[in-house]
């Protein structure tokens, strides 16, 4: 029974770490209408840097990295999105072209990864990264603990950047209907530049988070990606509560599908899942029905 | 499907000449290079990429559906035909085709689902499998398999000199580069070139879009596991997971084929000539230093390729080679001085010969209780309709009163919520859009719907291929329906350069190429000035006098009136009258729902 409430309770834990990385995916996706396949590779890139460099450097705790990130990597999104990304939204194969171009950005970004910081594993090491707490016979990692909490605040932070900023209502009138707001007198490749900047940013955040319990190497965006599509899949493509809840259940199928399969085989038991769940609600969890998904 | 040609003319083989060539060359320049292994491997992973990026290319580049998940085709026939010959002892000879046969099934299964959705979820959903199957291969104990030496040489494919390996990949990409080109030029590479276009359009021109894609997937799967099983004799000797499982060969593939032109059948073999020895020479000399850098390189060809070069070396070539030929038939400036040409009744002539002798006096097209509903509005309430054969229908109503999803119902791109539609003495009420259209029903769009990238003459073949398969045919009676309607001067102009009222006779050759018995024309006034409005209205006259049976929708309704036998007037979902045009017009109802009870009374009083 305990190992029962323990694998819930970490499929909480890894759930919410999977939530916060795929709510910047769904941001994007859900204003811009674009798949970010560099999406993981970001996160992965402020698990070196600063998360794992600045604690080597000048002992900065990761904690406090995955602030000093936020700002960081707005202004890498914010970059990222003006160069690559820009010319190519609006245009008739926009969705096909901008999964392409950051395909090739993903792999621009790990490989430099491999060049400048080797392709050995690392992994964060702070008297938390193994210490755990014990309720009763239970075992939480405190790591992952104060990642959840943390996660939590800054999710419940960027609804309140959505909702009660005026740049939040811009970014969400955008997503709606482009073409009103440029009506409108919204500047739509600012707030597209935005969303796309402050999706980059969250999930940088959610990265170096995750880097203080789990190991990573330039190619760990790999293995983290297409569970990032699976979430705001499931969730329904556009909309960011669904790609936390999205995340959420993920991290919940990995951990109890190892009460009937080899640990090796949890992202087929999510997939399973996934396409068995499409099929009685193709929309997604909250979806909104007729969208071509 | 190369063998077709044979008793039609030795010509159609000459077209695969070039093909025959180059690969020839590839293999005596192997030759003449000597056993160096180093060169001979560059060679041979030339040849191999550009295989596998020509096989990609028909369903990703021809049908725009591109393929995230190509490497599950590579790495089945890969490790088919390793696990035959290690477990089973069977020859990669007959094991690569064994690999191919289960790369088909595997995109069978893969396909039939995920060909429904659209772009980018299309890509991501097919990348979904391959990263699936890696974990269980790795778990199944599979993550590394070594091919065993046997001594047997050829009969195994093993060769020590590393030319034999050249030579069967410069077959095999002839063998690729063949069925590429043989698609190109057949009704079935029309048929991809126009659905990646326009699905919509496609349908309506007969083109059976979720088959025509399904069957583009087969073959770039079967082809893309030939390439796997020679990689893997040929260069891996032990296959692993991440090997021929990996994002990596996506990469290549996506790399290669951008660069060299997508949809073009010597881009990617142009572009692996260069991405590929560009790759290899930075690997061996940087490589041990920095041993990301061929993934840089590909990383950065996507992303240029994309921003600067989004039709790809092949693609530039091309267009300067057709700008330099394209002069001489079409002199600029020859349209402006031929206005007689655009008046199509000179020229026009039946389509429909004896074979469309349907008595006009029985109904062609019944209609009966159509309801449609979309949620909780009823677009179509219990509309009967009968329209006889060999006349123009005409159907009135005022914007939102259902007519156009009366046309979508009939044709079938919306099921009828209720009710049935009988098209000469069939039930079609569920047939699918290019079902109809095969049975004779053709369809013009309310916002013409060309397949813009496509010369006017393309289009209209599009459309002749509803009726003839070959591309000869085809090509004839596209010419004369171009002429008839008063478009040959137009004929290799892109569609996307026509102005309003050549788009719209075009939407109508190309409708009429189908060789209809009954044409759908969705308001073909819209956007047109009064006097290309009555033009249009003798070319619908003229159709009809053809023998094709003729439903307009219009709601300019005097303009109906001058061509129209029959008319039926829809409002808000039903329809309020029905009978000859003058009839029609004087209806209150109608009256009403155009201008408003107040006119209906006025006009009473009268």
């Amino acid at each position: 029974m305990s190992i029962f409430i323990e694998s819930i309770l970490s499929g909480i834990l890894i759930g919410v770490s999977y939530a916060i990385l795929s709510a910047g995916l769904a941001l994007i996706f859900g204003v811009m209408k674009i798949i970010n396949f560099a999406h993981a590779d970001f996160a992965v890139l402020a698990m070196y840097f600063p998360t794992y460099w600045f604690l080597q450097w000048w002992g900065i705790d990761p904690f406090i990295s995955a602030f000093i990130a936020l700002p960081l990597f707005f202004v890498l999104g914010y970059v990222t999105h003006r160069l690559l990304i820009e010319r190519i939204v609006g245009t008739a194969e926009a969705e096909t072209s901008t999964l392409i171009i950051t395909m090739g950005f993903s792999l621009l970004i790990s490989n430099l990864i491999l060049i400048g910081w080797s392709g050995t594993p690392r992994i964060i090491n702070q008297p938390y990264t193994m210490a755990t707490w014990s309720i009763g016979p239970i075992l939480v990692n405190r790591a992952q603990t104060y990642s959840f909490f943390i996660s939590l605040g800054l999710i419940a932070g960027l609804f309140v950047l959505l909702n009660r900023t005026l740049i939040g209502k811009a970014i969400k009138a955008a997503a709606d209907d482009p073409e009103g707001c440029a009506y409108m007198g919204i500047n739509l490749h600012f707030v597209y530049a935005l969303a796309f900047a402050l999706g980059i940013a969250i999930t940088a955040a959610g990265g170096c988070l995750m880097a203080t319990y789990r190991p990573f190497n330039p190619f760990f965006g790999e293995t983290i990606i297409i569970i990032l599509f699976a979430s705001v899949i499931l969730g329904g493509m556009t909309s960011i509560t669904g790609a936390l809840l999205g995340g959420l259940i993920i991290g919940l199928i990995q951990q109890l599908s190892s009460f009937v399969l080899p640990i090796a085989l949890q992202n087929v038991a999510v997939f399973t899942v996934l396409v068995l769940f499409l099929y009685v609600r193709p929309q997604g969890i909250l979806g909104r029905k007729g969208r071509a998904v | 499907m190369t063998r077709e040609g044979t008793t039609y003319t030795s010509s159609r083989w000459r077209r695969f000449l070039p093909i025959l060539f180059f690969c020839g060359a590839a293999a005596l320049v192997s030759y003449f290079l000597g056993p160096d292994r180093y060169t001979q491997r560059i060679l041979l992973l030339i040849l191999l990429w550009a295989a596998a990026s020509s096989s990609f290319n028909i369903i990703s580049g021809y049908a725009g559906q591109v393929v995230f998940g190509y490497m599950m085709f590579v790495g089945t026939g890969a490790y088919i035909t390793v696990l035959l010959f290690k477990f089973l002892a069977i020859t990669p000879w007959l094991g690569m085709w064994a690999g191919s046969f289960i790369a088909i099934l595997t995109a069978l299964i893969i396909g039939l689902p995920t060909l429904r959705l659209h772009g980018a979820f299309f890509a991501v959903a097919t990348v979904a499998f391959p990263l699936i199957t890696f974990p269980i291969l790795n778990h199944l104990g599979l993550e590394e398999l070594s091919i065993p030496f046997t001594g047997h040489g050829a009969a195994s494919m093993q060769f020590r000199d590393m030319r034999f390996y050249v030579l069967i990949a410069s077959c095999l990409l002839a063998v690729v580069l063949v069925v590429v080109k043989a698609v190109e030029s057949s009704r079935f590479g029309f048929a991809l070139k126009a659905l990646k276009q326009n699905e919509t359009a496609a349908e309506g021109m007969g083109i059976n879009t979720y088959k025509s894609k399904l069957m583009a997937f087969l073959l770039s799967a079967g082809l893309g596991a030939l390439m796997g099983s020679v990689y893997s004799f040929g260069l891996l000797y032990v296959v692993t997971t991440s090997a021929v499982f990996g994002l990596f060969i996506m990469v290549r593939v996506l790399s290669i084929t951008l660069v060299g032109g997508v949809s073009t059948l010597w881009g990617p073999v142009v572009a692996a000539c260069i991405l590929v020895p560009t790759g290899e020479f930075l690997n061996s000399q940087f490589g041990d230093r920095y041993p990301g850098v061929q993934d840089i390189i590909y990383g950065i060809a996507l992303i240029a390729a994309i921003l600067y070069m989004p039709e790809g070396i092949w693609g530039k070539i091309r267009r300067w080679f057709r700008a330099a030929k394209s002069v001489s038939p079409v002199t600029p400036g020859a349209a402006e001085n031929t206005p007689e040409l655009n008046k199509p009744h000179l020229l026009f002539e039946p389509v429909h010969s004896k074979d469309a002798e349907t008595p006009a006096t029985l109904p062609l097209l019944t209609i009966e209780g159509i309801h449609k509903s979309f949620g909780g509005v009823h677009a179509l309430k219990d509309v009967t309709l009968q329209v006889p054969g060999g006349k123009v229908t005409g159907i009135i109503g005022p914007n939102g009163s259902g007519k156009t999803t009366l046309f979508n119902v009939i044709n079938g791109f919306l099921p009828p919520s209720a009710g049935r539609v009988v098209f000469c003495g069939t039930d079609i009420t569920s047939l699918s859009p290019h079902a109809s259209c095969r049975l004779g029903i053709g369809r013009t769009f309310q916002i013409p719907q060309v397949f813009s990238n496509m010369t006017v003459m393309e289009n209209i073949m599009i459309g002749a291929f509803n009726r003839w398969g070959n591309v000869d045919k085809a090509r004839v009676v596209a010419e004369q329906v171009g002429q008839w309607m008063g478009l040959s001067h137009r004929a290799y102009h892109q569609a996307v350069g026509l102005t309003m009222w050549e788009t719209k006779i075009l939407e109508f050759s190309r409708a009429l190429a189908t060789h209809p018995k009954l044409l759908l024309v969705d308001e073909p006034m819209a956007g047109l000035n009064p006097e290309e409005s009555n033009r249009i209205g003798e070319i619908i006259r003229r159709i009809a006098e053809s023998g094709v049976t003729v439903i307009v929708i219009e709601h300019v309704v005097h303009s109906l009136v001058k061509i129209a036998d029959w008319m039926v007037g829809l409002d808000n979902g039903s329809k309020v009258a029905e009978g000859p045009p003058e009839e029609v017009i004087a209806n209150p109802h109608i009256i009403e729902a155009y201008l408003g009870a107040k006119w209906r009374e006025r006009h009473a009083i009268r």
